[in-house]
């Protein structure tokens, strides 16, 4: 049957109304189910890098999963509104920290406790998938935020802070950058305060105190934190406080430095980009040697979780039962170069299994993410950049401590 | 002999009104209810604040201070360099010849990039390590001037002001260029009997005859500066640090921290400042060329 031009006219006022309505809901509004377009699951996630191992694992499943893909930074400021809808992420994933709960209080996580698949996980690793007793999320990977050490170049482990500025001396007069560090990039310039911090802190949980004005940014041991990375301001790359994210992974990658401040989740870039040379760990133990609680920092992250807005929930339990599967897991931990939190899992990675002796060290959970307000965690991490750009600590200290009072 | 114009026909101008009404006038006002409340964008419960987010906004927030003020150097910083830039170029290039033809071409060439790829651009100019500058620096023995750019905290906001001027002075130039041709040539040669030179020609003839060019070019940039989003993102990361933080990503920065009711505030104090500056342009602008 032919459209007129009147039937046309009616069509094009419906949608103007409808469309008019949606873009009014307000405070309160809350986004009823919605059934995903096509028969695909979503699967939302912001690990680009690992596109190809989860599309391998999906066509070796036989299920219709679509990845829906963000930058990791675009997703932590976008993924719960998009989550809301429910036509995106029927599975997905969250950070640990602000983002798990924001998406918690916002009752997107569907409650997975007593489900068979949270028993293959360890139990101590998916604690930062639980609230309230109730287990919402599966954190899935076991990544250390612990730089990175070429060991052709880097070939001791200090104890201390002393014996930790020698080594550095001593690359500096080898001739290569000692530390390569994304002073330019804030997500991942953060990642050395956690190794920074968790010896020097008072307590475990000091950074969630300063959050919380139960600690200040201008206390004596954080202020011994900015101290330590004004130490440290020399053996970084030139120009550290401007340097992105790629540029600090090349570096490190064509040998011309010895550590990279970032973490674990980069060794399968530094591969990609050529580097053929011993990747370990190694975390600056910034107090003397009896004093030390931690060798390095962990975090458990990468939290899966089916969305309670979705319409195709039994689906996504099954695509998270599948990754949950421990020669699946494998398939995915050995694809990525990275330990996950399911029991049971086969390292066959050249490099998982090197850094499989840090499975059992004596590491932290990554501090920074006890910080549950963005700006104040920016605050505190601009400060170390600030010190390292020339800013005395005392005076960086000032300004964070403004801020997180501010925003608090 | 009048005409009366039928009632009917004010009729045609009701979709027009009911899709900015529903599509601007709405959510405009919308956004004034979400300031008054501490909604975080998702959850059904919300509370009243009255006007304690805005002054908050402007009396008790270093973030949005100083993004303000990051934004008003950036401003300044383009529509005056992007300006003389580009009417600089427009005097340069107003000839119709084949080759001021190409130049112009070349010119205009990074308005039709998107932003992301212009950051990519100067991401890469500006690495300290790997980057373009730095290393015509060192090639030509002025490495004194090498600096981290981006990461430098008293001038990282300039940097991206350079980004900006490279992206959208072309664009300028073709309003320039489009001015510059409406300039009757008589007055040049009336100018010229009288004995003038090229700077009192440019002077007394040129810029008072582009003004109304020189005003739409100032206004619109004034606008293009405050709306710099998407390069800033892209070359300093989400969230940007506080050196490169302005108007725009603050308030994102806060949506993105889940604070909808304060980050609609921001909006409003950031329109009221827009406002305020496109008044104070208008005004210098007339006593300019008066």
């Amino acid at each position: 049957m032919p459209i007129d031009r009147r039937t046309l006219f009616r069509l094009a006022a419906g949608t103007g109304a409808a469309s008019l309505l949606a873009a009014c809901a307000g405070p309160g509004g809350d986004s009823s189910k919605t059934a995903g377009t096509g028969g695909d699951l979503s699967f939302a996630h912001w690990r680009a890098e690992d596109k190809d191992v989860f599309a391998q694992i999906i066509k070796d499943s036989g299920l219709a999963v679509r990845q829906d893909i963000s930058p990791s930074a675009d997703y932590q400021s976008t993924a719960l509104q998009k989550l809301r809808g429910g036509s995106v992420g029927d599975a997905f994933t969250a950070f640990r920290g602000a983002q798990f709960l924001d998406i918690a209080k916002a009752g997107v996580w569907a409650d997975l406790t007593g489900k068979p698949l949270v028993g293959k996980y360890e139990p101590a690793l998916i604690a930062a998938g639980a609230q309230d007793g109730k287990q919402l999320g599966l954190p899935y990977q076991l990544v250390f935020n612990t730089p990175l050490a070429n060991r052709d170049l880097v070939t001791e482990t200090p104890k201390d802070w002393d014996g930790f500025l020698a080594l550095l001396e001593s690359l500096k007069g080898k001739g290569v950058t000692p530390i390569a560090w994304p002073g330019g990039d804030a997500a991942n310039a953060g990642q050395l305060l956690n190794v920074m911090v968790v010896n020097n802190a008072p307590t475990d949980d000091a950074l969630g105190k300063i959050e919380s004005g139960e600690a200040k940014v201008t206390d004596d041991w954080f202020l011994t934190v900015l101290k330590q990375y004004q130490q440290l301001a020399p053996y970084f790359q030139k120009g550290a406080t401007g340097t992105s994210s790629d540029a600090a992974l090349a570096l490190f990658a064509q040998g011309k430095a010895g550590l990279l401040a970032t973490g674990s989740f980069q060794v399968s870039g530094v591969r990609k980009l050529g580097a053929t040379f011993p990747i370990d760990l190694l975390a600056p133990i910034t107090t003397t040697a009896d004093k030390a609680k931690y060798e390095g920092v962990f975090n458990a992250t990468f939290i899966l979780g089916v969305n309670a807005k979705s319409a195709k929930q039994d689906a996504a339990l099954a695509w998270l039962d599948r990754l949950s599967d421990p020669a699946v897991a494998g398939v995915y931990a050995n694809g990525t170069s990275q330990h996950v939190t399911v029991k049971g899992v086969e390292y066959t990675n050249a490099d998982l299994k090197a850094l499989a002796p840090w499975l059992t060290k004596k590491t932290a959970l990554a501090p920074r993410f006890q910080f549950t307000n963005l700006d104040v965690r920016g605050a505190v991490e601009n400060a170390a950049v600030q010190v390292v750009g020339g800013t005395s600590p005392e005076e960086a200290a000032e300004a964070a401590q403004k801020v997180v009072d501010q925003k608090k | 002999m009048s005409r009366r114009t039928p009632r009917a026909l004010y009729l045609f101008a009701l979709p027009a009104l009911a899709l900015y009404g529903g599509f601007f006038l709405l959510p405009a006002v919308q956004g004034l209810q979400y300031a008054t409340t501490d909604w975080d964008g998702f959850s059904p419960a919300f509370h009243h604040v009255g006007a304690a987010n805005l002054t908050d906004v402007v009396s008790d927030d270093d973030l949005f201070r100083n993004a303000l003020t990051n934004n008003l150097k950036f401003l300044l910083v383009v529509v005056l360099g992007q300006t003389a830039l580009a009417l600089l170029l427009a005097v340069l290039l107003a000839a119709r010849s084949r080759g001021s033809t190409w130049l112009r071409a070349v010119f205009f060439l990074p308005t039709v990039l998107s932003s992301v790829s212009v950051a990519f651009i100067w991401k890469f100019v500006y690495d300290p390590n790997f980057g373009l500058a730095n290393a015509v620096l060192g090639a030509v023995g002025l490495d004194r001037f090498q600096s981290a750019y981006l990461g430098d905290e008293d001038t990282a906001i300039l940097w991206v002001a350079v980004a900006q001027i490279w992206f959208h002075a072309g664009q300028m130039m073709v309003i320039y260029i489009a001015g510059l041709h409406q300039i009757p040539e008589e007055l040049y040669d009336a100018a010229k009997t009288d004995g003038a030179g090229r700077w009192q020609q440019f002077r007394h003839v040129t810029w008072p005859m582009v003004a109304p060019a020189t005003a739409l070019v100032v206004a619109y940039t004034t606008l293009q500066s405050f709306k710099a989003f998407d390069l800033i993102l892209g070359l300093a990361g989400n969230p940007p640090r506080s050196s490169l933080d302005v108007l725009a990503t603050r308030i994102y920065a806060t949506f993105a921290n889940s604070q909808l009711g304060y980050a609609a505030a921001e909006s409003i104090v950031f329109m009221v400042a827009i406002a305020v500056v496109t008044f104070l342009q208008n005004r210098a602008a007339r006593m300019v060329h008066k």
